[in-house]
């Protein structure tokens, strides 16, 4: 088999199963949701079945009606960002904001993060540039290396994401905060190389800093 | 008789003192933990009869904490919580003492049958405990 053919179908089976992660780490948080709507909805018509409507009732069937409406806005949201995610994979190359990419991909990994009780802080760059290059790959790449990161912090630690420009140059910086532990070994896991070879396929490059710091420069076009 | 002691485990604060107070309503003496390592220290505190535990808790991996509670207290009955069908983590749980599982949103009849089931299963190992 053609060595370039074998890589290009490595690549094709490593964004399926990014995207299988994505999806998988959506439907739990959407379940949680769904799981306080039905317990807050459960609790109200208990409470209506003992009685308890009348006025002084009213402030705590207030506050379980919010909380409904607030369940049902977060998994608004979180949809959004899911529809969002799904239509990066519509172009190859499109013109897009970075922040806006980086803002859906964290709502989508939040969730890994916080099993570890790891905060992830963005520190966005006010007035980005809109780039040209592939939205999909470079979200790719962003969700590895960050997991990467994840796997080899320990608990209650941080990761900035910032973003930055350098003459034409936008910048997407990870940065790890706390206790570095030896990474499980996980199968999952994106080589380093897959990261460096796609960021050069987009034209720019990555440079990692002692397991604690990932710099990826990428250009305004993709040329 | 004594009201049966529920101890509530799941980081999502919202869902836990929805959960706690139908269950409160239906005459459970429940209490609440967002973490592996508050649960422990209420355990410490005052053992319940049932758990239920949810598996993806932050701070300590579900099995672990299951691990942890059997030890400390091997009559407790944990019913696992989980968010889909894990079929692996939910094998692992009943390997290492858990007595069910029920997957979210959860069925508070369902629940409750469980619940009652661990209650059963509890006492019958309370009376085969040599001396009772």
């Amino acid at each position: 088999m053609n060595p370039e053919y074998r890589d290009e179908e490595n690549l094709r089976l490593l964004h399926l199963r990014f995207i299988g992660k994505i999806i998988a780490g959506f439907t739990h948080e959407v379940k949680n949701y769904l799981a306080i709507i039905k317990e807050s909805a459960g609790l109200m018509e208990d409470l209506i079945k003992l009685g308890r409507t009348s006025a002084s009732d009213s402030g705590q069937n207030l506050e379980i009606i919010h909380l409904i409406e607030e369940q049902i806005e977060k998994a608004n949201v979180l949809f959004r960002y899911l529809n969002r995610f799904a239509h990066r994979m519509d172009d190859q190359l499109a013109t897009f904001n970075i922040n806006e990419s980086l803002e859906e991909l964290t709502a989508l990994v939040t969730r890994f993060a916080n099993q570890k009780r790891i905060t992830i802080e963005k520190d966005f760059h006010e007035s980005m540039p809109l780039i040209s290059s592939n939205p999909s790959l470079l979200q790719f790449v962003v969700y590895s290396a960050l997991e990467e990161k994840i796997r080899n912090l320990d608990k209650n630690s941080k990761i900035a994401i910032q973003t930055g420009v350098d003459e034409n140059r936008v910048r997407i910086r990870l940065v790890s905060e706390g206790n570095l532990i030896e990474g499980e070994g996980d199968a999952t896991s994106i080589p380093y190389e897959v990261l460096e070879k796609i960021i050069k396929q987009l034209g720019g490059n990555i440079s990692e800093k002692n397991g604690r710091e990932t710099l990826m420069m990428l250009p305004l076009t993709n040329s | 008789m004594s009201q049966t002691k529920v101890l509530l485990v799941d980081d999502e604060v919202e869902f836990t003192l929805a959960l706690a107070e139908r269950l409160q309503l239906r005459k459970y003496d429940v209490r609440t933990a967002g973490s592996a390592l508050e649960a422990l220290a209420l355990i410490h505190d005052r053992p319940p009869d049932v758990i239920i535990l949810d598996l993806k808790i932050p701070g300590m991996d579900g099995i672990e904490t299951l691990k942890t509670i059997k030890t400390l207290d091997p009559s407790i009955e944990v019913i696992m919580l989980t968010g889909h069908g894990d079929a692996e983590s939910v094998e692992e749980g009943i390997k290492n003492g858990a007595f069910e599982y029920i997957m979210k949103p959860v069925d508070i009849g369902e629940l409750i049958t469980k619940i009652e089931k661990a209650m059963v299963k509890r006492e019958s190992d309370r009376r085969r405990e040599p001396g009772v």
